[in-house]
């Protein structure tokens, strides 16, 4: 291995190994705009992911989130619930890089003490709210003064565009084919239609399909591109002694690591455009696990665009640095076939655009034996996140 | 937290950590931050404390305050440097879908990323303009032209901006 890069890091993390596991799982229905608002998505979330743990609300003593959202903070939980008592909470959760870094968070608090069940949720309703966003999801960028200024103004807004150009520099540098992206929403899109609750379930595509869809911003095209969602999920993590006694087989937290890019943000301004803080988090967290790429049944990652799947299991290690498009081409994504099944519920780009949350669960149900495109004999599984400033990597396990 | 500013999205040519950017297209010149101690080039405009500790709870927008901009690397003051209005195309993207209704009557139109002739670190978004997109390819070198940019939502005003296009 070569020096680490400079132009990032991984955040400083103690080794949470085998400590806790998540026990509870719970998902809404999973739709096109639904009229509902993410509050009452992340109650109902909240609600599943508690019940499929066998336990009570008012056994929730913690509870992490995305602050930025706050779509379900401790006030919604006690009020949906009717409850009052007192609750450990982190606005650090949530989904994206987070839903990857929320058992992490979980675990400290247990073992300080804190709390002893710790529910994480995401829920999202952008398929709703998105008319009244500027720029859809890109609203929170708009707002950024440099963006604002350095980049909205030259036609570098929002994400599918920021995405094209990184996919060209991919092609660029290292030859990577239109049918290589095509070769990730092929396989996204079988997953999706094995699983019922699939926004695009029931949408077969080829890879004559994905090479017909429309250039938003030339190389990208639509289907390089997630769905625009309303829906979302939770999980309760708890002590691993707590967990044994509990309905569900314990999945082992073996390892969390969180990678930090030192441009933040601004994806126009990371000195290596054409990779991921997953180069400094997967190691972090492939180490404090003691196990390695090659052990991994099962891997889900943020998958906003085809690029970004490419660059994270190049990151992540499953392959060299830009040979991601050769790796990926085939059946190596396939739930049943493949060297590394892949978003086996189907992604961000063919399940639902819930922004990692759903990845999480989709681990969790591979290593209970319960997916709907189940991987055989599955042990291992990982998830990546990603936001462009952030990327996690959460290792996961059957407990053995 | 939707955009309330009644010229977005031309820049903000007052804000002060962007405003030798815009300013100097009226000289005709490409400037830059540079630091007058070590000489480095220094883009994006450094904010003052790291983005995460600026930004308040609510992700509002900092107050910022006018004094002297310095270098990350040694902390001497940077100044507007003018360049060679030179670069090489790093990287772009035809975009055929507006995303913003201001964009509407310019789609196809080729967005950009140029790497600096002085430093290749200095990353610039910018347009490509006079050339066929599928006569572009990595690294093939631009120069700067001043050109305005207009939005039809945002009537009666344009900001003259740098632009790009292949060395001849």
């Amino acid at each position: 291995m070569g020096a680490s890069p400079d132009w990032g890091r991984a955040a400083d993390y103690d080794d949470v190994s085998g400590r806790v596991a998540i026990v509870g799982i719970g998902e809404t229905a999973y739709t096109k705009a639904s009229g509902r608002t993410a509050r009452e998505i992340g109650a109902e979330a909240a609600e599943r992911a508690i019940a499929d743990a066998g336990l009570e609300p008012a056994d929730v003593d913690g509870l992490t989130y995305n602050g930025a959202f706050a779509d379900f903070d401790v006030a919604a939980f006690h009020e949906h619930f009717g409850t009052s008592h007192e609750i450990w909470s982190s606005p650090w959760g949530g989904g994206m890089s987070w839903a990857g870094t929320a058992p992490y968070l979980a675990a400290q608090a247990i073992g300080a003490g804190e709390a002893r069940h710790v529910l994480n949720v995401f829920p999202v309703a952008w398929a709703t709210q998105r008319a009244s966003m500027t720029g859809g999801p890109g609203e929170v960028h708009a707002a950024q003064s440099l963006k604002q200024n350095l980049e909205v103004p030259f036609g570098w807004f929002p994400q599918p565009v920021y995405f094209a150009t990184i996919m060209r520099r991919h092609m660029i540098e290292f030859g990577t084919t239109e049918e290589q992206f095509g070769a990730v929403a092929v396989a996204c899109r079988r997953h999706a239609n094995l699983n019922p609750d699939a926004v695009m379930h029931g949408k077969p595509m080829s890879m004559a399909d994905y090479l017909a869809s429309p250039y938003l911003a030339d190389p990208l095209r639509l289907f390089d591109s997630c769905l625009i969602s309303d829906g979302g999920a939770a999980y309760v993590t708890t002590s691993i002694e707590r967990a044994r006694d509990l309905p569900r087989p314990p999945v082992v937290v073996q390892g969390v690591a969180e990678g930090l890019s030192g441009s933040g943000t601004h994806w126009s301004q990371q000195a290596d455009f054409t990779s991921t803080p997953q180069v400094f988090s997967a190691p972090a967290a492939f180490g404090t696990a003691g196990l390695g790429p090659a052990d991994v049944d099962v891997l889900t990652v943020y998958d906003p665009f085809t690029v970004v799947s490419l660059m994270q299991i190049e990151d992540m290690g499953f392959c060299p640095k830009g040979e991601a498009g050769r790796f990926v081409e085939g059946d190596t994504l396939f739930h049943d076939a493949g060297k590394l099944p892949f978003n086996t519920h189907g992604g961000l780009l063919s399940h639902a655009y819930v922004l990692g949350i759903a990845h999480v669960v989709e681990v969790v149900e591979q290593l209970r034996g319960t997916a709907a495109a189940q991987v055989p004999n599955c042990e291992v599984g990982v998830y990546g996140g990603y936001t462009g400033a952030h990327a996690s990597t959460l290792i996961l396990s059957r407990d053995r | 937290m939707a955009i309330t500013r009644a010229d977005f999205p031309l820049p903000d040519v007052d804000d002060s950590l962007t405003a030798g950017f815009f300013a100097a297209p009226a000289r005709g010149e490409l400037c830059i931050p540079r630091c007058e101690e070590c000489g480095r080039w220094c883009w994006y405009p450094p904010e003052t404390q790291p983005p995460h500790e600026a930004r308040g709870p609510a992700g509002g927008r900092r107050s910022r305050p006018e004094e002297q901009q310095v270098c990350p690397a040694c902390e001497g003051p940077l100044v507007w440097t003018r360049t060679a209005g030179r670069a090489r195309l790093f990287s772009w993207a035809v975009v055929q879908r507006a995303f913003l209704p201001a964009f509407a009557d310019m789609v196809p139109f080729v967005t950009a990323l140029v790497a600096l002739e002085e430093d290749p670190a200095v990353r610039i978004v910018t347009y490509v303009v006079d050339a066929v997109p599928g006569s572009l390819h990595g690294g093939m070198p631009l120069e700067v032209v001043f050109r305005p940019l207009r939005f039809p939502t945002v009537p009666d005003r344009q900001v003259v901006v740098p632009m790009f296009r292949p060395v001849a």
